[in-house]
């Protein structure tokens, strides 16, 4: 596999230098960052992986994320509620997630079906109108494990469920290998490479094939005896699906099940990522979702810590939000001269 | 056929919406007259379920302890749009010629004029704030009793509670939006001199803003995941952390029971926040509500992890404490038969507090020469 930088990738790269140089400068422990910095790649990067399939079959960016997490968000609470702990509450909690993806996301993409070239903007709707429908559902399921439910009130789960006990870093302290100063999450990463290798697979197979057929051509696939909407319909599974899998895998690093509007918030840093990767709604690779996870989980690491310490305290966010967003637009421009140059 | 059946339906519907309007009026005005009641009702009102658990458990409790006597109503769910139909309820307690006393609880502004108008048309109602956000001169003017939590003096108390446990190092995390704020940047300040008259290093950290920042409450709670142990490592375990945001204590506490350093007080101090989140409390049926109880079991899961007298908090939530004391104090007062203006002190308060609740509070005038607007302080407790 030859790697082709793109603009934007070589923009944030340079960018990363300059925050490595900055944070080498300000004496920052540089070594437990780069092991950081692997947890937070595979924690976020299968959420980033989800968006490929609907983006493979020419349906866009998957704005519409929220439907998946919160299938992943029901999957885990039944996992506390049955008490399943360890490997067994974390394998459990996914086969409910990818059960559940499976049903939200042939119902989103239905919907995306009768919404043929208008799917990101109602994928946007669709998480804000999705999101308050679970809240609704999270005060009134029949949950019963007390572990889970509001102190005050008993009725209702909490907006944070803590996995201490259940499957909490399960895949964080698996297989972790010391190199030096460096301690590099091996069992994380290797269940990150098994979501790559079943994508890659996918892809190659019939119905891989016919998604890439459909998003270079449509009009020709259908000729050639494409059922355009089942194979949507597949991809928009497999997004959900995989997104359901990638939010088990964010929480037990994370070390919470957020319920209500913590699965909001979680879009638009897969988004940016995979745009960061070279990744675009026509078009991105599994190595731009790749490089682009690692890259963005990276600065992101790296900026709030440098920006705190060279800073005064009350500008360091509001710069860094700017800088780090403007070398987002930056690096996009770029990506744009250089495709009409 | 199908005709008749439709306008049954129709029929059908409109008794039921009929019904449904009219059915909580009436078993709020009528039930009550129905039994024999003690001759005067205190009305509170409070947000909605979903808008605030605690300030609408407090008024339930109180509606459960004085079923003859309390009324309960909630103001609406869209507050900000609908605010002349919360005045309009607020006032609607004062048609009531039993209604001896109205409290209400908010936590926002804009109420103040109900208030003004009960005060005009029966001047005789006990008005009691727990609490709202006016300008405070004018809810002194018009309004009878106000209280509310002394929130910038906790810039002081906690930094003093913290050096009493230990701390040699004062952590202050928060973001841009939150320090925009005066009260939080106020507090901050106080937080500052303090420290540096007690001798402690303060230390200011950004986090990023989880209202105007690009991950939200996630990418918040994930740096303070990583900062926390950075810091602890350079200042050590003699270390107090505060955040100025409730979600950043599920994080804090975490790392807290794992690298043992020191958490004086959460930002909105309450057993019923982070505590059982992250000590995955398992709070019986019948233990619901009950925080005797649940202060037992944090003590415990603290000193599991070695944490005794290194976690502090207050006993009971500010925000269920002070509507439910609002309450008492205007039962008592009417049951006494004393006005305001005769029976209110610091002292009365305080005295009442520990009667009622069983709680050490301080309660300071919000200025000098107020004798109607008191700042709350609790007495903590030491896990």
């Amino acid at each position: 596999m030859r790697i082709k930088l793109k603009p934007p990738t070589i923009v944030i790269l340079i960018y990363l230098a300059m925050l490595l140089a900055g944070g080498f400068y300000v004496g920052l422990p540089l070594f437990p960052i780069l092991s950081e910095s692997m947890v937070k790649f595979a924690m976020n990067g299968i959420m980033v992986l989800s968006l490929l399939p609907m983006i493979h079959a020419g349906v866009g960016l998957n704005f519409g994320m929220p439907v998946g997490l919160s299938a992943a968000l029901v999957g885990m609470s039944l996992a506390i509620q049955f008490k399943l702990q360890g490997g067994v509450g974390f394998l459990s909690s996914l086969v409910f997630a990818i059960a559940i993806a499976v049903v939200f996301g042939a119902a989103y993409g239905k919907l995306l079906n009768r919404l043929k070239g208008r799917e990101e903007i109602a994928g946007v709707f669709t998480g804000f109108a999705f999101i308050p429908l679970m809240n609704i559902f999270w005060t009134v399921a029949p949950f019963t494990n007390r572990q889970m439910l509001y102190p005050v009130g008993g009725v209702g789960l909490r907006p944070k469920i803590s996995l201490d006990g259940y499957f909490r870093f399960i895949l964080d302290e698996t297989l972790v290998i010391q190199l030096g100063k460096i301690s590099i999450p091996l069992g994380l990463l290797l269940f990150y490479a098994l979501v790559v290798a079943v994508i890659a697979l996918i892809f190659k197979t019939q119905n891989g094939k016919a998604m890439a057929a459909l998003r270079l051509n449509s009009g020709f696939a259908r000729l050639s005896g494409v059922d355009e909407n089942r194979v949507r319909l597949l991809a928009v599974i497999l997004s959900t699906a995989i997104a359901a899998v990638g939010m088990c895998v964010y929480s037990q690093s994370f070390g919470f099940v957020q319920l209500y509007d913590g699965a909001s918030m979680l879009t638009f840093p897969a988004l940016s990522a995979l745009l960061i990767g070279g990744g675009g709604s026509r078009q991105a690779t599994i190595t731009n979702a790749v490089a682009g996870a690692y890259l963005y989980q990276f600065v992101y690491l790296l900026s709030v810590p440098v920006a705190n310490a060279i800073l005064i305290p009350e500008l360091a966010e509001l710069l860094r939000m700017i800088i780090t967003n403007g070398v987002i637009l930056f690096a996009m421009l770029m990506e744009r001269r250089w495709q009409h140059a | 056929m199908k005709k008749g059946i439709s306008l049954i339906l129709v029929l059908a519907m409109v008794l039921i919406s009929l019904s449904g309007c009219s059915a909580p009026a009436q078993s709020q005005a009528g039930a009550p007259e129905a039994e024999k009641a003690p001759g005067y009702k205190i009305g509170i009102v409070t947000p909605t379920l979903s808008t605030s658990e605690d300030e609408y458990r407090a008024g339930e409790n109180m509606v459960a302890k004085y079923p003859d006597i309390v009324k309960h109503i909630t103001l609406p769910e869209n507050f900000n749009v609908e605010l002349e139909t919360a005045i309009s309820q607020i006032v609607s307690l004062a048609d009531d010629p039993e209604m001896k006393a109205v409290v209400v609880v908010s936590g926002q502004s804009g109420l103040l004029p109900a208030l003004q108008k009960i005060e005009e048309t029966r001047p005789e109602i006990i008005t009691v704030t727990a609490p709202i956000w006016d300008d405070p001169d004018m809810m002194a003017q018009y309004i009878d009793i106000n209280l509310d939590t002394d929130w910038a003096r906790r810039g002081q108390t906690i930094v003093e509670k913290a050096h009493n446990m230990g701390a040699k190092t004062f952590i202050h995390y928060s973001f841009p939006t939150h320090l925009a704020k005066e009260a939080i940047s106020k507090r901050k300040e106080m937080m500052k001199t303090t420290s540096e008259q007690l001798g402690m290093t303060f230390v200011e950290i950004v986090t990023p803003d989880p209202q105007a920042g690009d991950g939200g409450v996630p990418a918040m709670q994930q740096f303070l995941r990583e900062d926390i142990p950075r810091q602890i490592e350079k200042y050590g375990v003699d270390t107090n952390i505060f955040g100025s945001n409730c979600p950043m204590y599920d994080v804090i506490l975490d790392e807290a029971l794992k690298l043992k350093f020191i958490m004086a007080e959460q930002c909105c101090p309450t057993p019923t926040q982070a505590f059982p989140t992250v000590m995955n409390l398992e709070i019986a049926a019948e233990d619901v509500g009950n925080f005797d109880k649940i202060n037992a079991m944090i003590s415990e899961k603290a000193a599991d992890a070695d944490m005794t007298g290194r976690l502090s908090g207050w006993p009971v939530p500010i925000t269920i404490f002070l509507p439910e004391f609002a309450v008492e104090v205007a039962k008592d007062l009417i049951d006494s038969g004393k006005t305001p203006e005769e029976a209110l002190s610091s002292e009365y308060l305080i005295a009442l507090a520990q009667d009622k609740f069983g709680v050490g509070v301080e309660m300071n005038p919000m200025k000098p020469e107020m004798d109607n607007y008191y700042l709350t302080i609790m007495d903590s407790i030491f896990y």
